[in-house]
């Protein structure tokens, strides 16, 4: 068999189903060798139960899953040959460190001394060294999901599966724990699904992002092409554009003639979709103007500054426009019921043909 | 300082009471009767009597009760370990809705029906005879040591699984999971990664069978004849055959000695873990 041409994971029409309630619809996703791929879904979507299907721990009711070409939809998860990394570190408590990072390898019948040698190695690559003998009760949570990372890489998988494993750690250690991941994954060359709900963590970690709702992939792709274009309203909101508008496009003449709810028009020329559009845009697409200013391919829209915080490099501010409020960050200090001019550059919004009025921030 | 101590007190002071009056009153009685001779004085005659007499008995209840108890941990492991890992929805639900009804079913009632079930011209050698396993010639009677035995782990079995199934289900699934995903079969799974977690429940229900089955009296006077027969048996033939308080009380501080030897084991496991923490 050639690795380099099967996929790593192939998911084929897999349906999953909890009772009577289905779960997945008939999903497909092919993961090259080597691939780091982030299932990015709110909770509930299915992604986990995606994850924990691939591991085995979940009954597929169809579809097919294979890994390096062979069908393994049901092969119990101990004869998978994959690791796993989970949310609760899910370390056997009594066992020390070395017991732990070294079990995968006693199954695999590996002898007393290699195991330890092996053990000293990986634990050496995660700045562990020295804790062999330490109970995994007595680590802080960072060093725990070191050990689960260690425990999962020793027996050197092919493919590493993550459930959500650094939500429980706080953001130094995870900020942490995420490039070490992504550094150990170039250097061994293990292929990665990690299961996770953190935008930014996705899209650091990835080489792809796949994004499910309700049981439905909806969108793959790399990171920036998901972020940049989002195939639909839901994709758009959970990258973050979470701010929407809905506007009327219509030609005239030669130019097209952009009209927002309130009746303020706005001539456009270029490419853009035409009838009724819900425009998604993240805050900081957006930017401050004064609200007569007019700029080229831009909607200005007059409004008051109600509401202003400081998250750190630039200030965030909510705009009320008629009864909507928007989200906007600029780099500018504004004082509070301040009228300015909401300017939206026609290029940076995602548009998508209306099915239901609303406006205001999505989520 | 005083007045909330008096009330704390006046507020124990009936379980107090229960405690001195219906435990260790009898009890230092009983002890002080057991190292009391005839005279009056102190004397180990009592205890000198009771091992002449009943020595083999102290060997075939320590025998009873340590087997009863092993027997009793594996099938609890057994029942609890598929209660929590196996895959089969149906054989979880039958197991679930069977295992706990010997719970509500009294030793003396548990006994009269392995009698029946036991003897040899009981339901069980029936059974095998109607199917053909067994020669009818060959059927023996299983009411001594053995149905004794059968009596106690049948009677156990559930409580410690109940205890054993609860712990199962309390500790983190994950843990369990990764075993299996970095290839462990479920056997191993229970042997070397849940069986250690809840091995602290394990020990309290085994040692808690122990004692129960140390001071059951119905099950060896039903189930077996009366030679060899359990320490319980003996206390009561003496005290009710012949008024022998005595060495009653004898074999009395015996059966304290082992179930106390039990707690010390108990106690030492708990202490040690408690150091490892």
């Amino acid at each position: 068999m050639d690795n380099n041409v099967l996929p790593a994971i192939d998911v084929d029409r897999l349906e999953v189903s909890y009772g009577s309630q289905q779960v997945l619809h008939g999903v497909s996703l092919s993961v090259a060798p080597g691939e780091f791929i982030a299932i990015l879904g709110s909770s509930g979507c299915g992604k986990t139960t995606l994850l924990r299907t691939i591991a085995g721990f979940q009954k597929a009711a169809g579809g097919a899953i294979r890994l390096f070409g062979r069908d393994v939809v049901n092969v119990p998860p101990e004869k998978r040959g994959m690791a796993m990394m989970f949310q609760s570190y899910a370390l056997w408590p009594h066992m020390t460190v070395l017991g732990n990072v070294g079990y995968g390898l006693k199954l695999r019948g590996v002898p007393k001394s290699e195991i330890h040698k092996r053990v000293a190695s990986i634990l050496k690559m995660l700045n562990l060294s020295g804790l062999e003998n330490r109970k995994v009760t007595n680590l802080s949570g960072g060093q725990r999901q070191r050990v689960a990372l260690g425990r999962a890489l020793a027996i050197e998988p092919e493919i590493l599966l993550l459930d959500e494993p650094l939500s429980n750690l706080d953001a130094k250690v995870r900020i942490q724990l995420r490039s070490e991941i992504k550094s150990l994954q170039a250097r061994l060359g293990f292929t990665a699904i990690h299961v996770t709900h953190d935008r930014e963590e996705a899209m650091t970690m990835a080489d792809r992002i796949v994004v499910m709702d309700a049981g439905h992939i909806v969108q793959v792709g790399p990171p920036k092409d998901v972020y940049d274009r989002p195939n639909s309203p839901f994709v758009a909101s959970f990258m973050g554009a979470e701010n929407t508008i809905d506007l009327e496009v219509h030609s005239s003449g030669q130019d097209v003639e952009i009209r927002t709810r309130d009746g303020l028009s706005t001539p456009f020329v270029g490419q853009i979709p035409m009838g009724s559009l819900t425009a998604y845009f993240r805050d900081d697409a957006a930017s401050l103007h004064d609200p007569d200013a007019r700029v080229a391919g831009s909607i200005i829209l007059p409004g008051t500054i109600t509401q202003r915080t400081y998250p750190g490099g630039h200030y965030r501010y909510v705009v009320a426009i008629g009864d909507r409020h928007f989200t906007v960050t600029d780099d500018e200090y504004h004082a509070l019921e301040r009228p300015v001019g909401l300017r939206l550059p026609v290029a940076s919004l995602h548009l998508f043909p209306s099915d239901h009025p609303q406006g205001g921030i999505h989520a | 300082m005083a007045r909330p101590s008096f009330l704390g007190l006046l507020l124990i002071a009936p379980a107090l009471v229960m405690i001195g009056v219906l435990f260790l009153y009898p009890l230092g009685f009983s002890l002080s009767s057991a190292f009391t001779g005839a005279d009056g004085r102190f004397s180990l005659g009592s205890f000198h009597k009771a091992y002449e007499l009943y020595s083999t008995d102290i060997l075939f209840t320590l025998f009873i009760v340590i087997v009863s108890t092993l027997l009793t941990g594996v099938l609890s492991i057994a029942i609890a370990g598929i209660l929590t890992l196996s895959e089969t929805p149906w054989l979880i639900a039958v197991l679930r809705n069977l295992y706990r009804w010997p719970l509500f079913i009294p030793f003396i009632v548990a006994a009269q029906c392995m009698r029946t079930f036991l003897a040899k011209n009981g339901l069980m050698n029936n059974s095998l005879v109607a199917l053909g396993l067994m020669e009818p010639i060959q059927a023996t009677s299983f009411l001594d040591w053995r149905g004794i035995i059968i009596t106690f782990v049948w009677k156990q079995v559930p409580f410690v699984t109940l205890m054993l199934a609860g712990a199962m289900a309390s500790i983190d699934r994950a843990t369990i999971e990764a075993g299996r995903n970095l290839g462990a079969s479920r056997l191993r799974v229970l042997i070397e990664l849940v069986l250690p977690q809840v091995a602290q429940t394990l020990l309290v229900g085994l040692v808690l069978s122990f004692v129960t089955m140390l001071s059951v009296l119905s099950v060896p006077m039903m189930v077996a004849g009366s030679q060899p027969t359990m320490l319980t048996v003996d206390m009561a033939f003496r005290i009710n055959s012949y008024g022998d308080y005595a060495t009653a009380n004898a074999l009395g501080v015996i059966s304290y000695v082992i179930a106390g030897a039990v707690a010390w084991i108990y106690l030492r496991h708990n202490v040690k873990r408690e150091a490892q923490i």
